[in-house]
């Protein structure tokens, strides 16, 4: 599929911001099932300085500096992608088991398997621990093989926890979530991923954009998409593998990847330094993914 | 040092510097057979010909000369007086040359291998890929900043400095303990043992054939400019975290030495990719900064986010290779004690053979059978973890109860991984100095220090040497306030010049812009320490007046003790105090009057204004003579006995407390005035102290000649304040007569030969102004501080003595006028100034709040 995404981000400081430099995640990254073909950001007001890179992990990096006094940014991103599916088919139901896929990990010396421990550690956001693996456990037999056990798992996730975008903050704890049952697909994905990690398998944080088909017969709003997470997962010998807990299924072309991390605290897709600004700076986002294939 | 002398008077046995073999435990002194080792025998032997009491004069010696240098280690926990002088050991640690070339390679050896694997770490990590370690052992250790990955540095070399931790393993070689690899304190302190060593015991020092240090420092020199990714002179400044770091007395040190410049975070900015300098002829390129900050608060954008230590954005600028950080940021990484259980195997991989200098036994939580033979054998061992910061500190195994074992236990189960375990060592011993007991055994530990070359390291022939505070000392640390020797490496045969002098003729002389660029910050301390060390003095010598004046022969009526009180509290700007006090606050005065002394809680107080003079002093250090900061030392002396010398109230001649800081303060003057070279930097205290001078005369004459009062009383207030402006001397020869409104007024205000008059002052201010640096010189319009001088200056020349001295309304209304508008412009020109030179950072913030670094 190819896509054109842009991405609005629109900060209102309720005092003057004298001077700012700012790190954006916003350019989607490239990877086996996805290539950027164009991408551009615009800052208004005019930056003094940008920078672009690729990050740690691979992600697209974006620094600016702002000299002017301004008591608006906004930053527009605007990007054409081309996607694939996953893994040409992914059959749950074959592949390793659980029990294979920790003692491959344990010993595998391949460095793929040796890279993907670093995504099995605690994190900034996220912290393995007992409570996280018993709500998981029941999915997880020994025998079963690991992606329809994950499957199980993104289902439960879909099932018992509500959508709900008042619930939660940015800084909810995981526990929190874990106990109210209700979040949005960032506390979804990190509660998969804390789950995962603490059953021993390694788990990543994916941001992006999902594509959303208007109902039949009506035009689709522009801005009304939204950036979307969900996670990774990695079984060794077989590679990652997506799932959206949010959405109770495995990635598909319209899950469009900007950035993955540990957390999102790799991922944030707009930090910074300014300074002025006053308190509590109002924010909106608008995100309008449009289809060039059809 | 009281304490040294009364003890030796107290002793009649006269102490014999002589060291006995201690009856157990590894010694430096003494080999297998008992016998004293050749290069020792040398020193051993002229301390003891040079006997207890002259050492111990030469103890007392050193010990002022580390005071006077501002030599000083500051100890967290010690809140009320976080600094203490530099401890250091007169009885040097002696290493033979034989040894010490085979330290030295294993050091140079060692410094290689970390440079590579810091190179490794932060680019294709072989190490992992080839498993020659564990993933969990980089990943898990938050020194290892991602951020920071792909980051180069010109030259064969990543890492800069190298400094290692060496003790005596149980079979007498040297073995490593840990390495610190993100900024390593300690080479300045060696230079400063070094320089005290040479000069208290100089001859000792000559004849022992001792390696000299500075060829080190001059490398680092080199390395640091070498660096510059600019084609222009390279500027060069050390980052401190600033003067309450434990360690800042050797930054400053450090800076100084090398003739880099000394700066903070808030001296640095980033604009347009490049770091700057703020300086008070604008931004100045910065293009290499010794850092002696973590790396992980280095920049608030993408490390720790709450950081104060920091350059926001800097990291941006480090990957574009326009500044380069020595030791590279991310560098601290290579401090993770999990990476010496592998030690060995990495050197394989890395250089190809196994090095030749043993590390400590290290066990790993996170390997399982390494977890196993922690839990079974904890009390022997000791439990350190992975990442230094504060609240995290190692424990000896042995030295914990069952409860705090079975915590400990409880911490490393939950996450192994954080936890590494070394066997306890008994470290070698070393004959120090004790002014009870002469030559007792200390177990010691040495800091090595490597610095990068052209093509290959270079080792400090010496280092650190510290001594545990007790003969069986498990903990070595200066936080710990343990003790510190200079550290010689014996030659055979006499050591010659070296080839290198302390002096770099190569070094081209600082261009010129240098001279005015320093940084803004340290301008404003300067101004700053004018400002309070006059306004200290002025209060002082008001108070001094006082006393005086109250306990003095002559009565005075109510009303004049009452003025001459609220003139105290108006001098000092301690408001309330006494302004329309209650009768009886006037007539017992003493408590509010002790306040204004000696309370630092009330600002405004001789100690608070005192205490913020020396925070200015600490701040700009490194521009102060040694003459002036031992003037600092007796304020700072003279200020803590204070307290004693106010004890007993004001009831006996309490202005004599008062004489010791005044004339302390007038010392530190005299020194501004002779020995400061008239640079930026004294043109700015100078204008404090003129300003303040100004401002304390001005509030004087307010307060006391204004008030119409009775001819009586007039004449004591007037006495008074000739007293307070040290100028009654002069009037009484000129005039021999009773005090007069309008002769006093011309001696205090206009009288231009009267360095404290109020036209001095004034005209002095102007001079400097007219100094500063401007930004265009193309108009001939006054700047607007120039214009508030001059109007100032030119109203109080235009003043007539007849108009000033009249009566209008039961006060001196055109005085009060005229005075009124200079305390005015006075005010305005302080702002202007501030305004202009001075940095004013507007508190930065994050854009998202974040709360989860840290878990």
């Amino acid at each position: 599929m190819r896509y054109r995404i842009k991405h609005v981000t629109e900060y209102l400081y309720s005092d003057r911001v004298t001077h700012c430099y700012n790190l954006a995640h916003m350019i989607p990254r490239n990877c086996v099932r996805q290539s950027c073909l164009k991408s551009q950001i615009r800052v208004n007001p005019f930056t003094t300085h940008t920078t672009r890179r690729e990050d740690y992990f691979g992600n697209q990096a974006y620094h600016f500096e702002i000299q002017r006094p301004h008591k608006k940014l906004i930053i527009t991103a605007t990007s054409e992608v081309e996607t694939d599916s996953q893994h040409a088919a992914v059959n749950l139901d074959l592949g390793v088991t659980c029990s294979e896929a920790r003692e491959l990990l344990a010993k595998s010396s391949l460095s793929d398997a040796l890279f993907a421990k670093e995504f099995l550690l605690d994190s900034s956001m996220i912290n393995a621990n007992d409570a996280l693996r018993e709500y998981a456990a029941p999915s997880f037999d020994d025998n079963r093989p690991l992606l329809s056990a994950v499957m199980e798992l993104t289902q439960r996730i879909y099932r018992e926890f509500t959508y709900s975008p008042e619930a939660t903050t940015v800084a909810t704890p995981l526990m929190e979530v874990l106990e109210n049952k209700k979040g949005v697909c960032q506390d979804f994905a990190h509660l998969q991923i804390g789950c995962l990690r603490s059953l021993g398998f390694p788990a990543k944080y994916v941001s992006g954009y999902l594509e959303t088909v208007p109902p039949p017969g009506k035009e689709k709003m522009v801005g009304a998409d939204a950036s979307h997470a969900w996670i990774s997962i990695f079984s060794p010998s077989e590679g990652w593998f997506e799932f959206d807990p949010t959405n109770d299924c495995l990635a598909t072309e319209q899950h469009i990847i900007t950035a993955w991390g540990r957390d999102f605290f790799d991922v944030t897709p707009l930090k910074g330094v300014i300074y002025g600004g006053g308190e509590e700076p109002a924010m909106n986002v608008s995100v309008d993914v449009k289809n060039l294939t059809a | 040092m009281s304490q040294f002398a009364s003890q030796s008077q107290s002793t009649f046995q006269p102490l014999e510097l002589v060291y006995n073999q201690p009856a157990s435990g590894l010694d430096e002194v003494f080999d297998a057979n008992g016998q004293i080792k050749p290069h020792w025998e040398k020193l051993l032997n002229s301390l003891q010909a040079l006997g207890a009491e002259a050492f111990q004069s030469r103890v007392i010696k050193a010990q002022r000369i580390l005071r006077d240098d501002g030599a000083t280690y500051n100890i967290y926990s010690n809140r009320e007086s976080p600094s203490h002088t530099w401890g250091l050991d007169l009885v040097p640690s002696l290493i033979s040359s034989e040894e010490w070339s085979n330290i030295e390679a294993g050091l140079l050896e060692r410094a290689e291998l970390f440079n590579l694997m810091l190179k490794d770490l932060y680019s294709s990590r072989d190490l992992i890929r080839l498993g020659v370690i564990p993933p969990e052992a980089l990943f898990c250790h938050r020194g290892f900043l991602r951020a920071c990955h792909g980051i180069q540095v010109p030259g064969d070399h990543e890492l800069i400095l190298h400094a290692v931790d060496l003790m005596r393993g149980d079979d007498g070689s040297m073995c490593v303990l840990t390495d610190r690899t993100q900024s390593p304190s300690g080479a300045g302190y060696a230079l400063e043992n070094r320089t005290v060593m040479s000069r208290v015991l100089p001859s000792l020092y000559r004849d022992s054939q001792v390696h000299r240090l500075a060829g080190f420092f001059q490398q680092l020199r080199t390395k640091l400019t070498s660096l510059s990714p600019s084609e222009d002179q390279p500027r060069v400044v050390v980052l401190t975290p600033g003067a309450h770091n434990e360690t800042y007395f050797e930054h400053a040190y450090f800076a100084n030495y090398l003739g880099f410049h000394l700066v903070q975070s808030g001296d640095l900015v980033v604009r347009n990719g490049y770091v700057w300098m703020k300086s008070l002829d604008g931004l100045s390129r910065v293009d290499v900064i010794l850092r002696r900050v973590d790396d992980w608060f280095c920049d608030p954008l993408e490390l720790r986010s709450d950081s104060q230590l920091g350059v926001a954005s800097l990291l941006d600028v480090v990957r574009a290779g326009r500044v380069v950080i020595a030791n590279p940021l991310g560098s601290g990484i290579l401090e993770n004690p999990i990476f010496l259980k592998y030690l060995p195997q990495i050197s394989k991989e890395l250089l190809g053979r196994e090095l030749r200098l043993p590390s400590v036994t290290n066990y790993w939580c996170g390997d399982p059978e390494d977890l196993a033979y922690v839990m079974a054998n904890i009390q022997s061992l000791v439990i350190k973890p992975i990442y230094r910061a504060q609240g995290y500190v190692s424990v000896c195994g042995s030295e914990l109860d069952e409860e705090s074992l079975s915590q400990l236990k409880e911490r490393i189960h939950r996450s192994p991984m954080h936890y590494v375990a070394q066997p306890i060592l008994q470290s070698g011993q070393l004959p120090s100095y004790d002014s009870v007991q002469g030559l007792v055994p200390r177990p010691s530990i040495l800091r090595s220090f490597a610095v990068a070359g052209t093509n290959s390291y270079a080792v400090m022939p010496g280092g650190l040497t510290r001594v545990g505070v007790e003969e069986t000392s498990f903990m070595i640390s200066n936080q710990q306030g343990s003790q510190s020797k200079d550290t010689w490496i014996i030659s055979s045969e006499p050591v010659m010049g070296e080839a290198v002098t302390e002096v770099d003729e190569t070094a081209s002389p600082v261009r010129d812009a240098d001279l005015i660029s320093l940084p803004s910050r340290v301008v404003e301390n300067l101004f700053w320490m004018g400002r309070y060390a006059e306004r200290a003095e002025s209060s002082l010598r008001i108070l001094r007046t006082v006393f005086m004046m109250l306990n003095g022969e002559e009565l005075i009526s109510d009303n004049c003790k009452r003025l001459l009180l609220e003139t105290a509290t108006e001098v000092t700007a301690t408001h309330p105090g006494f302004m329309n006090a209650s009768d009886e606050l006037i007539n017992s005065p003493e408590q509010e009057l002790l306040r204004i002394v000696e309370d630092s809680d009330c600002g405004g107080s001789v100690r608070s204004n005192l205490n913020a003079m020396l925070y200015c002093a600490d701040e700009s250090k490194e521009l102060l003579s040694s003459d002036t900061l031992r003037v600092i030392n007796d304020i700072r002396d003279a200020l803590s006995e204070l307290d004693s010398d106010l004890s007993g109230g004001l009831a006996s001649a309490p202005e004599e407390a008062l004489d010791p800081l005044v004339t302390a303060l007038m010392a530190l003057s005299g020194l501004a005035h002779e020995s400061m070279v008239r640079d930026l930097g004294w043109r700015f205290m100078s204008m404090g102290r003129r300003l303040e001078r100004a401002v304390q005369t001005t509030t004087i004459i307010k307060s006391l000649v204004v008030p119409e009062v009775s001819e009586a009383d007039q004449s004591i207030l007037l006495q008074s304040m000739l007293l307070s402006v040290e100028a009654l001397i002069s009037y009484r020869r000129r005039y021999r007569a009773r005090m007069g409104v309008q002769s006093t007024l011309d001696l205090v205000m206009m009288d231009t030969s009267n360095p404290r008059s109020l036209l001095h002052q004034l005209e002095e201010l102007n001079r400097h102004i007219k100094t500063l640096p401007r930004v265009s010189e193309s108009r001939h319009e006054l700047s607007p501080e120039e214009r508030a001088a001059l109007e100032a200056e030119t109203l109080v020349k235009m003043s007539l003595l007849s108009d000033l001295s009249s009566r209008e309304n039961g006060q001196r209304q055109l005085l009060h006028n005229a005075l009124t508008t200079v305390s005015k412009a006075l005010a305005n020109i302080s702002e202007l100034v501030s305004d202009k030179y001075f940095d004013h950072r507007e508190t930065s913030q994050q854009l998202v709040t974040s709360i989860w670094e840290n878990g």
